[in-house]
């Protein structure tokens, strides 16, 4: 049996509304139960991905369908997503006392359901996102995903930091969309056509004056960068990932910034052909891994040490863009899926006992060592020690650079991945070697015990065999 | 190409001198009044002012106005719908299917403001 391609959006969204109805309804259940229904739904659509129809091989680019694909990168894209979504819903879980003192309400489960319910929502965005060929659709996905990130973000609204996170994401997330407005207008005006197919063909006749359209791809890169967190546009992601909500941050910075890269791979086609398009992305990529490997050395609060190395790793996955490796992309960024999310899972859990400064992990070998074990291994493969999944993701990227003879980008790159190895392993050393005023042991519930036992399986299979994610592309 | 945009600079031009050159003239012209106390309060339709010039509003205001907003805005969605209904109805069912999926989603969302007292002033 096999089903066509935008009914599994549609699933996921049927999902999302069936929670917010049961929420509405039903006051008295424990809302946990939600989540728990959620995860359920999302991996029943996860499974429903595997017996999808074949592709038509030809990119529609004419009737209704001419905004859609479901292409191999978008299927993959669209697991993704499903994968992100289940995982940070396991987070959200152990986050739920948290939400429960910092939103007001009637009840004590005030805001829970909703918590649970928004983040499916983001899901059903990012999975158009993965299948979006016209810029109008681009621009909606977007905006569907951006608006639930507004109200996650500020969600644990007593929280002053959480209210300042909120505040900033919003105007600064509003600034970037009226960017890539802006940048799509230009691109419209040029060629006449929105969808990409028409738009790369209308733009390959040498008549035609490229400036304008050059101009408007540049906006379309601010708020790309934007999304991915590229320096010069990521002023906002220290203060929004450290005030958010933890898991919320996790989910920002994973689902939000693969989508980001996922358009990019889309739209970049068009203009690959002009050469002042690569320089740009050159210059971008060593500054975002300039700025995120250093500024990360001083940091003391992990929330906002992840934050400046989810700005790193958008540099290492910039080197992969501009060297043309799809693949490497989508591989590294499956590797920095399961790291990152790894690490904040641990986050929310010790959190919940001590805080989420980097002191907080101190002797956390002796208090829980499946806990300091897990972020061991998260550690490792975000700084990319051999045989996990990190490793082989950065190989991947520069293996591919050195193919274009981006030499300057390889060796930034080497560089900072040991500037990387110092802070990661702070963290590693505050676990295994610093003594703790603490002794009490940290409670880890069953389901996250099992994610998180997955993800390091996950980590290690896929550095030493690669194979399935590689294929999957092609 | 450029000089179809000389009558735009024109205009832009000729906007920025009338008001720079109209409040220069009042400025050159004009005889500044005395301040009193009573001149300075904020003008309430010639009634002796009450209470702040920038009075706090309850944040219900705001959730009526956008929910107003937003179910408003949807019926425009519904005007183009249905101008080629007609014709669209004729080669496929979809148009049909995607205006009521549409409207589920919207049924969804005013349940679930009513079932949480969104429209409910007293709460």
């Amino acid at each position: 049996m096999t089903i066509g391609a935008p009914i599994l959006e549609v699933e996921v969204l049927v999902i999302g509304l069936f929670v917010l109805m049961v929420e509405a309804f039903f006051e008295r259940i424990d809302k946990r139960t939600l989540a728990f229904a959620a995860i359920f739904g999302l991996a029943a659509v996860l499974a429903a991905s595997f017996f999808l129809a074949p592709a038509p091989t030809d990119v529609a680019t004419t009737g209704f369908w001419s905004f859609y694909t479901a292409d191999l990168l978008a299927i993959f894209f669209k697991r993704f997503a499903l994968v992100t979504t289940i995982l940070v819903l396991v987070m959200m879980v152990d986050y739920a006392p948290v939400v429960r003192q910092s939103v007001h309400g009637t009840t004590h489960q005030s805001g829970l359901g909703e918590f649970f319910a928004l983040p499916i929502f983001t899901c059903v965005g990012l999975m158009w996102m993965a299948s979006a060929i016209d810029f109008v659709m681009i621009f909606v996905s977007l905006e569907l995903v951006t608006m639930s990130f507004y109200v996650l973000v500020s969600f644990t609204r007593r929280n002053p930091a959480t209210l300042e996170a909120g505040v900033k994401y919003l105007i600064l997330s509003a600034l970037s969309t009226g960017f890539l407005v802006y940048g799509i207008t230009w691109i419209f005006g040029v060629t006449g056509e929105t969808n990409l197919a028409r738009v790369t063909a209308v733009l390959a006749d040498p008549a035609l004056e490229s400036g304008p359209a050059l101009f408007g791809m540049v906006l379309v890169l601010v708020a790309l960068g934007f999304k991915i967190a590229a320096v010069p546009f990521q002023m906002w992601v220290p203060d929004v990932y450290q005030g958010a909500p933890t898991p919320v941050t996790a989910f920002l910075s994973v689902g939000s910034k693969a989508a980001g890269f996922v358009v990019l791979l889309r739209v970049l086609q068009p203009f690959f052909m002009m050469p002042q398009m690569v320089k740009a992305l050159t210059i971008i990529a060593l500054l975002t891994l300039l700025y995120g490997n250093l500024a990360a050395l001083p940091q003391t609060n992990l929330k906002r040490l992840l934050a400046y190395s989810s700005i790193a790793h958008a540099g290492y996955l910039l080197i992969g863009v501009v060297s043309f490796a799809g693949e490497a992309v989508a591989y590294y960024l499956v590797a920095y899926l399961l790291m990152t999310l790894l690490s904040f899972a641990v986050l929310v859990v010790v959190a919940n006992q001590t805080g989420d400064n980097i002191e907080d992990f101190s002797g956390l070998a002796k208090r829980s060592p499946f806990l300091a074990f897990a972020m061991l291994v998260a550690m490792a493969s975000l700084a990319g020690v051999p045989f996990t999944a990190g490793f082989l993701g950065k190989f991947y990227i520069f293996d591919a650079a050195l193919r274009q003879h981006q030499t300057t980008l390889v060796v930034v790159g080497v560089i900072t991945v040991a500037c990387g190895f110092y802070y990661y392993l702070k963290v590693v050393r505050a676990m295994y070697w610093d003594g703790s005023s603490i002794d009490a042991p940290v409670p880890v519930s069953r389901l996250s015990r099992v994610t998180m036992t997955a993800m390091m399986v996950a980590i290690v299979v896929l550095g030493v065999y690669p194979q399935p994610i590689l294929n999957a592309l092609k | 190409m450029l000089r179809d945009y000389v009558p735009l600079l024109l205009h832009i031009g000729v906007a920025i001198g009338f008001a720079v050159s109209a409040l220069l003239m009042s400025v050159l012209l004009g005889k500044a009044g005395r301040r009193t106390r009573v001149k300075d309060t904020a003008y309430e339709c010639g009634m002796v002012p009450q209470g702040e010039t920038q009075p706090r509003f309850s944040v219900k205001f705001y959730l009526v106005a956008m929910l107003f907003i937003l179910f408003d805005l949807e019926i425009v969605f519904m005007y183009p719908w249905a101008v080629v209904y007609k014709e669209m109805i004729v080669e496929s069912k979809l148009v049909l299917w995607s205006m009521l999926s549409f409207v589920t989603i919207l049924m969804i969302g005013y349940v679930y403001a009513l079932k949480k007292g969104a429209l409910d002033w007293k709460r």
